[in-house]
């Protein structure tokens, strides 16, 4: 195992254990914030795992988080569906894929790429947020829909009710850990690889008989469907889906939430959510109009400082005291 | 002419009002070594964009293994059993080495070769956990044909394989390039007249879009129009 794995698994395991540990010091508020957090955060793994491994830019990721969203709330809502909230899940992750599925195979075996790419998923974005808005019969318009349940279900002999705090983040920290480790696993594999070698020069790639278009089409319509889940848990845990959920803004602020991480890492762009999350609430409550400006500066800090994200914090201490041993 | 791997046939292609080439005829059998040669501006590599299919003729056909591969997906043609190595270095500068080769096989679905046999293969065995952009320019050029070589290709295409070698790289190289005759056909498009020398094969002779001269190299070498043109005696 290389060393940047192993740093990696190191990362990893030490934001395990305080995950484990955090319910025993917080409280329930505290503990629904971070387990808001860690949703977002799985949102912004879902779009590192396509940006970061393709290095193509996908600027209207909410639109699969609303997708997903949306569909799990009008599953939920209708009380004659059976197992709704098990339907929803499935439902909001085959949603977005279904749509990233249509979206990415004109784009990619049209061989739209690099900023026509971004562009085109800016305007998807703003569409489902315009559909979402006008589609008032289905969506609710501005409004939204209201008084989705929380994630119940039965699973044989097992009952799964995450009415509760603790269960509810006890769940989201399940489904983040898992799925981060999958990505990882993905990632480092045979088919993060390729990716890489894609990312690096497609013409090459394909020329030694790798199917880039499906490679890529298939990346992000894995990345949608994670974000189609995302969006369905954050709607159950937050009772009401509203239109900004595709909107351009949490667009932005996911990109932000990978930039500060760390992309390509899947597991800085969660700390990144998590950590503006955190921030943003914490100076919001002494003044909600200093949060833009601040978030503005601290991106643009990090640009500059910390071109990796936050995660090469790690890396840079362990070469920087590994340098000052050499020199002794 | 069952052993006829590639056929060439009348081949030409206009670009706008510029005919860049017209009326070439190249046949490549199983096995078989040949070069391309010519003066800048000749037609080489759009000659060998229309051999591996990625240019359309205007008039005439390319055919490999009887099928028309004009146009076809490059990832197809890959499969169908053809490798390029292009002109400019092309491998994956943020992969090692070694990595760059597992990709290449990881591209055909039986890859022969471990990493391991390229790697000795194209005189890397001591780089292959250096990352590729690190490498110097005539090494990525021996890293591109190692990959070329791992999808276990009938038919190797490789566009001015020595450009910007050192006279002992190139040298290197068709020595390289001379192990391997007889494994696969090897079409090699080069500028550099030594390499031509050192491989000895048959070879065609492009000037200005058109067929100047084909047969084995010495009598190329000997033949008073080529060395009119190309060879520089005047």
């Amino acid at each position: 195992m290389i060393a940047r794995d192993r740093n990696w698994l190191l990362i990893f395991a030490v934001c395990a254990a305080l995950a484990v540990v955090y319910p025993f010091i917080a409280d329930g508020y505290q503990l629904t914030v971070i387990r808001d957090a860690l949703i977002f955060g799985l949102f912004a793994a879902s779009l590192d795992f396509f940006w970061g491994r393709t290095g193509i830019l996908c600027f209207g990721h909410a639109a699969f988080f609303g997708i997903g969203g949306y569909i799990m709330a009008l599953v939920t809502l209708n009380d004659a569906i059976p197992l709704g909230s098990l339907l929803g899940i499935l439902g909001a992750i085959a949603g977005a894929a279904f749509v990233a599925a249509i979206i990415g195979y004109f784009l990619f075996f049209g061989g739209i790429r690099g900023s026509y790419f971004t562009i085109v998923t800016l305007a998807m974005g703003v569409i489902c947020q315009q559909a979402a808005v006008s589609w008032s019969s289905v969506t609710g318009g501005d409004s939204g829909l209201i008084g989705i349940p929380p994630i119940a279900f039965d699973l044989g002999e097992i009952h799964v009710d995450l009415s509760q705090d603790l269960p509810s983040y006890i769940f989201v920290a399940s489904i983040v850990a898992v799925v981060v480790l999958v990505l990882w696993s993905l990632s480092r594999g045979r088919w993060g690889t390729v990716l890489t070698a894609i990312q690096d020069n497609e013409v090459r790639a394909a020329a030694l008989g790798h199917n880039a278009p499906l490679r890529l089409l298939v990346t992000f319509v894995l990345s949608a469907a994670i974000a189609g889940l995302a969006g369905a848990l954050y709607v159950c845990m937050a009772g009401l889906v509203a239109p900004d959920l595709s909107g351009l803004l949490l667009s932005t602020e996911v990109i932000v939430w990978v930039a500060v991480g760390g992309r390509g890492t899947l597991l800085g762009p969660v700390l990144g959510a998590i950590a503006i999350q955190r921030a943003q609430q914490t100076i919001s409550s002494f003044n909600p109009s200093l949060w833009p400006l601040l978030l503005g500066c601290v991106f643009v800090v990090i640009v500059f400082v910390l071109p990796d994200g936050i995660l090469s914090i790690y890396a840079r201490l362990k070469s920087l005291f590994k340098g000052r041993r050499q020199a002794q | 002419m069952s052993d006829v791997l590639l056929q060439a046939e009348n081949v030409g292609i206009r670009f706008g009002g510029l005919q860049a080439l017209e009326g070439l005829n190249l046949t490549v059998r199983d096995r078989e070594l040949c070069c391309i040669i010519g003066p800048n501006g000749a037609g080489k590599s759009t000659f060998l964009n229309l051999l591996t299919g990625t240019l359309r003729p205007t008039s005439g056909s390319v055919r490999f293994l009887g099928h028309d591969i004009a146009g076809l997906p490059l990832h197809r043609i890959a499969r169908l059993g053809i490798a390029r190595k292009f002109q400019i270095p092309s491998v994956f500068p943020s992969l090692s080495v070694e990595d760059n080769l597992k990709v290449a096989r990881w591209g055909t679905s039986s890859p022969v070769r471990p990493v391991g046999e390229l790697l000795d293969l194209v005189a890397l065995g001591s780089r292959a956990a250096t990352l590729a952009g690190e490498l110097a320019h005539g090494q990525k050029q021996w890293l591109e044909i190692g990959m070329a070589l791992a999808i276990e290709p009938r038919l190797l295409l490789l566009d001015e394989p020595t450009a910007g070698m050192t006279p002992q790289e190139t040298l290197a190289t068709a020595q390289m390039l001379l192990r391997l005759k007889g494994e696969f056909s090897i079409v090699a498009v080069e500028h550099d007249i030594r390499f031509v020398r050192a491989l000895n094969c048959e070879t065609l002779v492009l000037h200005q879009g058109r067929r100047l001269r084909s047969g084995p190299f010495h009598d190329i070498e000997a033949d008073e129009m080529v060395r009119d043109v190309y060879l520089g005696r005047r």
